[in-house]
């Protein structure tokens, strides 16, 4: 059975005996990876899990203060970037290298519309003194025309002008050292309501209040943390993506040369895999980050 | 008939090229793609990790000979027992059998002419070189202080030692694991020989696939803990931080997740390693292979379900306390089942006591010791006075030198002339071997005393009236450190001086045992077809041992 | 190789649902995200029971990975090993928001102060 008498198919490495146990292979070991990362970003959820069960009222006004017009619409480009890398895999399988090419382009197109678009959240975030980390933010003196604005909360189909109009507290405010900044009445008013309802948890009942008053100190590090988990969620998918503009890349530069073909093809195909599974993450982060506490403030109007 | 193979076991014809000859560049070792190579770079760098992580341990010893902190301050102590947990459990521990011995035989024992995806093999040492320069870099701007576990806030927000630095050389070793794990799993589904089946599949093949699979599905969740704790560091702010309403524990729980099946990924090739001496060295086939086989995917599974019981007196709730103290012991039933099997197949064996088997029964016992004394701490109740004391460092120290460092040394000695075609010395590596045997017995045990007496871990100074039992541990620690010394010393003199090995030397059925000593790059003359079951020790296999020695007479 | 031909059985050449199927699927997961945003803005915390949105929202996302999984990943064609990787991987996280939760859901309320 030794390979070396017989034809050779194109891309079989020498340890295997035939094409069929060499995908088999590369497959096996491309989901042991997938696997390894679920398990990787599985923590991330997990910490995800834990905070928002204790601080669920302050994860939801930190939510609100996300953009979710961007957010859906970055699903809406993955959504679309996956068609095309499922659509390069059928065209690898059919050796179609113009097509493929054509394709990866288009993923690589809708890959980097949606790093666009984040870097347009991380610098909205930026200016409005929304980044967790110490002293991150845009730093605004005390002193001199340069002041910078909370964001309003935006609803869904209402742009960010028409928010700061009907909302008061898109107030100019200074910042010199940069910290977080937190100072939301629409937040308040949902912990209000819930802690008349009786919705908070026993976190909460501590986590928020002072001697009973709403204490805007401590709601401020709550909602600090629902943004550093957004922050390391959200960029840890970025940089899942970036890595994986770095694999298109190269996956294009190899089916320009016309590498793949019917019987070849299974970079695509695990490349494919793993740009779908960065896909998935998102399908997750999307609704976890972004829509937590929107029927909140949808049902007061 | 590849049964006829074995009854012609010393009479090979010596290939021309063997892996080893198979080019002298430097080049040719560093991008090799070989498994073989890759485990001799592995075996290489662990030692030297091996024997910088003794070097520390040497130290904390030293340090504890007189009750007062006077060969180290408190301060320096820190680092130093840091380094050496770090270092061993990281560096040593985690890659030394599956890495080497694990990655030399996989191929050798399923009969694949290499691993199914060897650039992944050399990426994944390739990582664990630049992990280990990270944390030897670290080590040399003066090392961290927060004992092996990182735990927050001292880790994160208090520390002056380089944290940073060792984390990132940790986060990026756990790729290394990672890959290697990943790497088995696809060699064992997919590369199997004809014939080879899964239940004729050598038990350490199986620990093997039970071990990756907690390195696939637990290293990803350290190196995320590390991550999020290095981010935090960074920020100066974050999940962890209790100022913020944070929660240190949550660090716990994820950094355990990972850290109590690491226990695993340590001792469960371990126990292949064992299993193979065990049969192999009683001439006997190993009684209850399904049950060994299970048992270590039920090790690997159960293990996942135990990590609470490291946080008992952290601040976890009873109810969590309870759950994770009832599966620990759990989990001590597939191990306790290896125990009796192994005992069982000893039973009426043809035994011989080399090297490698007095270390395999050096593993029973101590393992069991190890063994047992966990099951102390995992009782909810009785984990109250003991924990942080020296009798969890005796504990782990059984299971970990008992059990995983007396199995790679026992499994590098069976191994040793098939990977350097070479025979060592054995009157030497018994010497070696009981050594090691009453040296770590005279370390450790006096420290399940002295930690019931109350005894804390991690200080450099302790009351004087138990100088006395520390005396005996530090003394014992000489005698083991000159009994693993001493390997190293016959071992190197065997390749260059030592007995030319045949290729089967012990008579035994295993795969690996039917190509030559040396193995050829390919590792086959031709792809081997199984037909006979693990550890089958039949006359009509060619094995017979008086007919060996006969041979042997012969010859001379 | 005599042991894999077993699981290769199942795994036709080339399976795939074609372009119209890929499309299929694609607007499966954009109405899906619409739909998500959409029952974002109802209170069905207040209208069914707390937790509700959530629910939802990730009982739709997990139809939208269950698609991308089954389709645009092939599983459905592969092999029932890849079947259990991919059950594997969500089962292991699975226990490892389980048993962690376990914790925080059984402590006393007393112990939540920071």
């Amino acid at each position: 059975m030794s390979t070396h008498d017989h034809y050779h198919p194109p891309g079989l490495q020498h340890q295997f005996e035939d094409m069929k146990q060499q995908e088999e292979s590369v497959s096996i070991g491309m989901w042991m990876f997938l696997v390894q990362e679920i398990m990787f970003f599985g923590g991330m959820f997990t910490v995800y899990l834990v905070f928002r069960s204790r601080y669920p009222m302050a994860f939801a006004a930190g939510s609100n203060h996300l953009d979710a017009f961007w957010g859906g619409l970055n699903t809406l480009v993955l959504i679309v970037s996956s068609l095309t890398m499922a659509l390069t895999v059928y065209y690898a399988q059919k050796g179609n290298r113009n097509m493929q090419v054509i394709l990866i382009i288009l993923t690589m197109f809708f890959g980097s519309v949606f790093l666009g678009v984040k870097a347009i959240e991380y610098t909205d975030k930026y200016n409005h003194g929304l980044i967790p980390f110490s002293n991150w933010n845009k730093k605004t003196p005390a002193e001199g025309e340069k002041k910078t604005e909370h964001s309003g909360i935006v609803l869904p189909f209402e742009t960010k002008a028409e928010a700061a109009e009907g909302k008061n507290e898109a107030h100019p405010y200074h910042n010199p050292t940069g910290t977080f900044q937190w100072d939301d009445k629409e937040g308040e008013k949902i912990i209000t309501e819930a802690q008349q309802k009786g919705y908070l948890t026993n976190a909460e009942k501590i986590g928020y209040f002072t001697n009973g008053e709403l204490d805007k100190e401590k709601i401020r590090g709550k909602v600090q943390i629902f943004y550093w988990i957004y922050f390391v969620m959200t960029g840890l998918h970025g940089l899942h993506m970036i890595i994986g503009l770095g694999i298109m890349a190269w996956l294009l530069w190899k089916a320009w040369l016309g590498t793949y073909s019917a019987e070849y093809y299974s970079p695509v195909e695990m490349s494919g895999l793993y740009w779908h599974f960065v896909d998935i993450v998102w399908i997750f982060l999307f609704p976890l980050l972004y829509l937590l506490g929107r029927h909140f403030l949808a049902g007061g109007h | 008939m590849q049964n006829v193979d074995a009854i012609n076991a010393g009479n090979f014809e010596e290939p021309k090229t063997n892996y080893l000859n198979n080019g002298f560049t430097l080049k040719s070792w560093l991008l090799t793609k070989d498994h073989k190579r890759i485990a001799i770079m592995y075996l290489l760098t662990v030692s030297a990790f091996f024997l910088m992580g003794g070097v520390y341990a040497s130290l904390i010893r030293l340090e504890l000979l007189t009750p007062q902190s006077d060969l180290l301050e408190s301060g320096t102590y820190n680092r130093v027992f840091t380094q050496h947990g770090v270092i061993m459990v990281f560096l040593f521990l985690i890659p030394a059998i599956p890495a080497i011995l694990g990655n030399f035989l996989l191929p050798l024992m399923i009969g694949a002419k290499d691993l199914a995806l060897p650039r992944i093999n050399l990426l994944s040492l390739y990582i664990y070189w630049v992990g280990g320069i990270l944390v030897l870099f670290a080590m040399m701007q003066g090392g961290v202080d927060t004992g092996w576990t990182f735990y927050t806030p001292y880790s994160t927000t208090f520390s002056n030692s380089y944290v940073m630095l060792t984390g990132l050389g940790i986060f990026i070793n756990g790729f290394s694991s990672i890959l290697t794990g990943l790497n088995f799993i696809v060699t064992i589904h997919t590369m199997r020989a004809p014939g080879m089946t899964w239940f004729r599949m050598p038990l350490f093949v199986w620990a093997h696939y039970a071990t990756s699979l907690v390195m696939l599905l637990g290293t990803p969740v350290i190196a995320i803990t590390i991550l999020l704790l290095a981010i935090e560091r960074v920020a100066k702010i974050g999940i962890f931080d209790p100022a913020i309403g944070g929660d240190p524990i949550l660090f716990q729980h994820l950094f355990w997740f990972y850290s109590h099946p690491a226990v695993y990924i340590m001792i469960l090739p371990g126990m292949g390693v064992i299993s193979e001496l065990i049969s192999n060295f009683s001439r006997k086939k190993i009684f209850g292979y399904e049950f060994i086989a299970f048992s270590s995917i039920a090790i690997a599974v159960f293990g996942f379900l135990v990590w609470g019981h490291h946080m008992f007196v952290s601040g976890q709730s009873i109810y969590a306390g309870l759950v994770f103290s009832f599966l620990t012991m759990v989990v001590a039933v597939p191990s306790a089942i290896k125990v009796f099997n192994w005992s069982a197949t000893l039973y009426k064996g043809q035994i011989s006591y080399e090297t490698p088997m007095l270390y395999a029964l050096f593993f029973i016992g101590l393992f069991l010791i190890g063994g047992l004394t966990g099951l102390f701490l995992g009782s909810i109740g009785l984990t109250v006075h003991l924990t942080d004391t020296y009798f969890i460092v005796a504990h782990f120290h059984y299971v970990m030198v008992g059990g995983q460092v007396l199995a790679y040394m026992g499994g590098l000695h069976y191994w040793w002339s098939k990977m350097t075609g070479k025979m060592y010395s054995e009157f030497w590596g018994k010497i070696s071997a009981m050594l090691v045997f009453v040296g770590f017995n005279l370390t450790f045990f006096p420290q399940f005393i002295l930690g019931y007496m109350g005894m804390p871990r991690r200080y450099a100074s302790y009351p004087p009236e138990l100088q006395v039992l520390n005396i005996f541990s530090t003394a014992g620690a000489s005698i083991l450190g000159i009994g693993l010394i001493l390997p190293v010393i016959y071992l190197t003199y065997s390749i260059f001086f030592g007995e030319k090995a045949s290729a089967n030397p012990y008579m035994h059925p295993g795969l690996e045992w039917r190509t030559s000593s040396p193995p050829p790059t390919e590792n086959f003359e031709e792809m081997p077809i199984v037909t006979w079951e693990a550890y089958e020790f039949g006359e009509e296999n060619g094995l017979d041992i008086e007919e060996a020695k006969r041979r042997e007479l012969a010859k001379v | 190789m005599a042991e894999h031909k077993e699981d290769h059985e199942e795994h036709g050449e080339h399976a795939h649902i074609g372009i119209p199927g890929y499309l299929v699927v694609f607007g499966i997961l954009v109405v899906g995200t619409i739909v998500t945003y959409a029952v974002a803005l109802l209170d069905l915390d207040s209208k069914l029971f707390p937790g509700a949105n959530t629910l939802v929202a990730l009982l739709i996302a997990f139809f939208k990975m269950t698609c991308v999984v089954l389709y645009f990943m092939h599983v459905r064609w592969q092999s029932k090993l890849i079947w259990l990787t991919a059950l594997a991987g969500f089962f292991w996280m699975a226990i490892m928001f389980a048993f962690t939760m376990q914790d925080y859901l059984t402590r006393g309320s007393g112990t939540f102060t920071n």
